[in-house]
């Protein structure tokens, strides 16, 4: 039985991840590549128990795609399997992020968020504060407004996210493990310790958003006056790596990535964890953290996707 | 140097070397929750708390009140705010504790009602990985739908799940028995050894038990559109100082 709920997730979860109408063979062969091996007969089946529960629809012989109640119990079923999906799609965007610091090319990761097009200029003044304070991660964002996951009368934003650092760690070489998400306390412009951390192995939402929407930031104060609480993660690198991710960071800091707020073995109040460097750097989310307590309405997809860098800086 | 941050499940564990609450007895210390209403709210709340209670979606019928400017440990209630006190949902953690029961506190979530009946856990956060108690920001992502609970039966509340060794099963069914004739109401499902509940994988040769997040009716007063600050502080509170809210 739970074998089975498992199953009937992933067809939910693939059919989310694809805009179009999808048969059965199609479907049958993206299940075995994420290693459930089923005939197009068994797909089937569980189609029809899918179209009865009202979680997929028929598009006439196309195939078929999710209904919002079916999009809705990808985001509720499989609680235990879903504090895993955190952190393991952040890592398919690290893996997906092909930056070359040394040739400023290849792609990074972005968070997408779109604001009504009256709050437009606010939620630009907004975004100005945070690169102007070097809180955003990268010291730039790119306004788009023709995209179709944005909503007609919003304009989008896109703004880089941390997650790109781990894939240009991996890339040479270095293992690299997000730790935390965090609220970092910080007082005339010195950071001072951290208020809370959650970690990303043990939750079924996004640790910063959570701070976001509980009210747990200052980050207008902090632009304002330099004193204020706003989010930061934690990274941590073997520390045999150091002199490697010294020599990283150096190249990723001219390329306009604005980072670390701190490094070390024993830094602020982490937990100590012996053996492991802790790499603390402010994240894209403190523009969006922003743009709520300012009363804008923005909405935000955290890793929406991969982009050339190019595209950024345009 | 700061002192390391202290991550929940710790927190717990510390809540609970001073917790004395004896539910056969209805005596001793428990761990409470400070919430915040507006005063004008006030008496919203308390209809709230009332109908949660009557529902079922409240740890205790128990709370206590404490009016702007008065101190409370170290917290000023704020101008223009009353101070809700209710039972905090890991007095139980404490009391299994202390009664020498080996638990895991898991973590706090989301719990699908239905009917009535708990189904599943939709979120989840675990306490080894948060500094920040789970309910305290969980409450805040509109995914709650604790008043539709109380009225209709079904929805969203506010739950955590510990898990305890099945060779303490007999003194934990013990402590459940006490706890049935007491002014702590909360335990929602027992489950099963070896056996998840709700979802929630347990750890081999143990059973977990889910239970109701102590600041649902909070919950269901911030639905509502009103103001609240819930958990704006814990602390330890003798039973006799709280009060049944039916006597209001």
């Amino acid at each position: 039985m739970i074998r089975t709920e498992r199953k009937y997730i992933e067809l939910l979860r693939i059919l989310r991840e694809h805009r179009d109408p999808m048969g059965a063979k199609r479907l049958s062969e993206l299940m075995a590549e994420r290693g459930f091996v089923l005939s197009d007969r068994a797909v089937q089946y569980y189609l029809s128990y899918l179209d009865t529960m009202g979680f997929t629809e028929k598009i006439g012989n196309q195939g078929r795609i999710l209904t919002p109640a079916g999009m809705a119990e990808t985001d509720n079923a499989l609680v235990d399997d879903r504090i895993g999906f955190v952190i393991s799609k952040l890592e398919r965007l690290a893996y997906r992020s092909t930056f070359d610091p040394v040739t400023s090319t290849g792609d990074v990761a972005y968070n997408l968020s779109f604001v009504p097009e009256e709050d437009f200029e606010k939620a630009k003044t907004v975004f100005d504060d945070v690169v102007r304070m070097g809180c955003g991660f990268f010291n730039s964002y790119k306004i788009i407004d023709r995209d179709p996951r944005i909503p007609s009368g919003y304009t989008g934003f896109i703004t880089v996210c941390s997650i790109t650092m781990d894939g240009v760690f991996q890339r040479n070489g270095i293992p690299v493990k997000m730790a935390y998400g965090g609220r970092l306390e910080i007082r005339n412009g010195n950071p001072l310790q951290f208020r809370d951390l959650i970690g990303y192995r043990g939750t079924t939402i996004d640790p910063l958003e959570l701070f976001i929407s509980s009210g747990l930031t200052s980050i207008s104060n902090y632009t304002r006056t330099r004193n204020g609480i706003a989010l930061a993660n934690v990274r941590e690198v073997p520390e045999s790596a150091q002199q490697q991710v010294e020599e990283t960071i150096r190249l990723m800091n001219a390329c306009g990535f604005v980072y670390p707020v701190s490094m070390g073995s024993q830094i602020f109040n982490l937990p100590p964890n012996p053996y492991r460097l802790s790499i603390v750097a402010f994240s894209g989310l403190n523009y969006i953290g922003n743009c709520v307590e300012h009363g804008i309405e923005v909405k935000t997809e955290i890793g929406a996707g991969n982009i050339p860098f190019a595209k950024v800086l345009e | 140097m700061a002192l390391p941050l202290k991550f929940f499940n710790h927190v717990i564990e510390d809540y609970a070397m001073r917790v004395t609450f004896d539910p056969s007895a209805g005596e001793g210390t428990i761990v409470f929750n400070l919430s915040l209403v507006k005063n004008e709210d006030l008496e919203y709340a308390i209809s709230i708390l009332k109908d949660a209670f009557r529902s079922g979606v409240s740890v205790s019928g128990l709370v206590r009140f404490i009016p702007s400017g008065v101190k409370l440990d170290d917290f000023v209630i704020p101008a223009g705010c009353t101070g809700i006190c209710t039972m905090c949902s890991i007095t139980f953690d404490s009391l299994l504790i202390r009664r020498g029961i080996p638990i895991n506190p898991i973590g706090g979530g989301i719990v699908e009602i239905e009917d009535r009946a708990p189904v599943r856990f939709t979120h989840m956060i675990l306490y080894e990985h948060t500094t920040v108690d789970p309910l305290e920001v969980l409450m805040s992502q509109k995914t709650t739908s604790v008043m539709r609970v109380m009225r209709k039966g079904s929805g969203n509340i506010l739950a955590n799940i510990r898990e305890f060794h099945m060779e303490a099963e007999p003194l934990v069914e013990m402590v459940l028995d006490e706890l049935t004739s007491s002014s702590y109401s909360g335990i929602l499902e027992v489950g099963m050894p070896n056996t998840p509940l709700l979802g929630v994988p347990v750890s081999p040769q143990y059973i977990s038990i889910a239970a109701i997040g102590g600041t649902n009716p909070m919950a269901a007063i911030r639905e509502s559109g009103r103001f609240v600050q819930a958990r704006a502080m814990k602390g330890l509170m003798d039973i006799r100082e709280m009060v049944d809210i039916r006597t209001f």
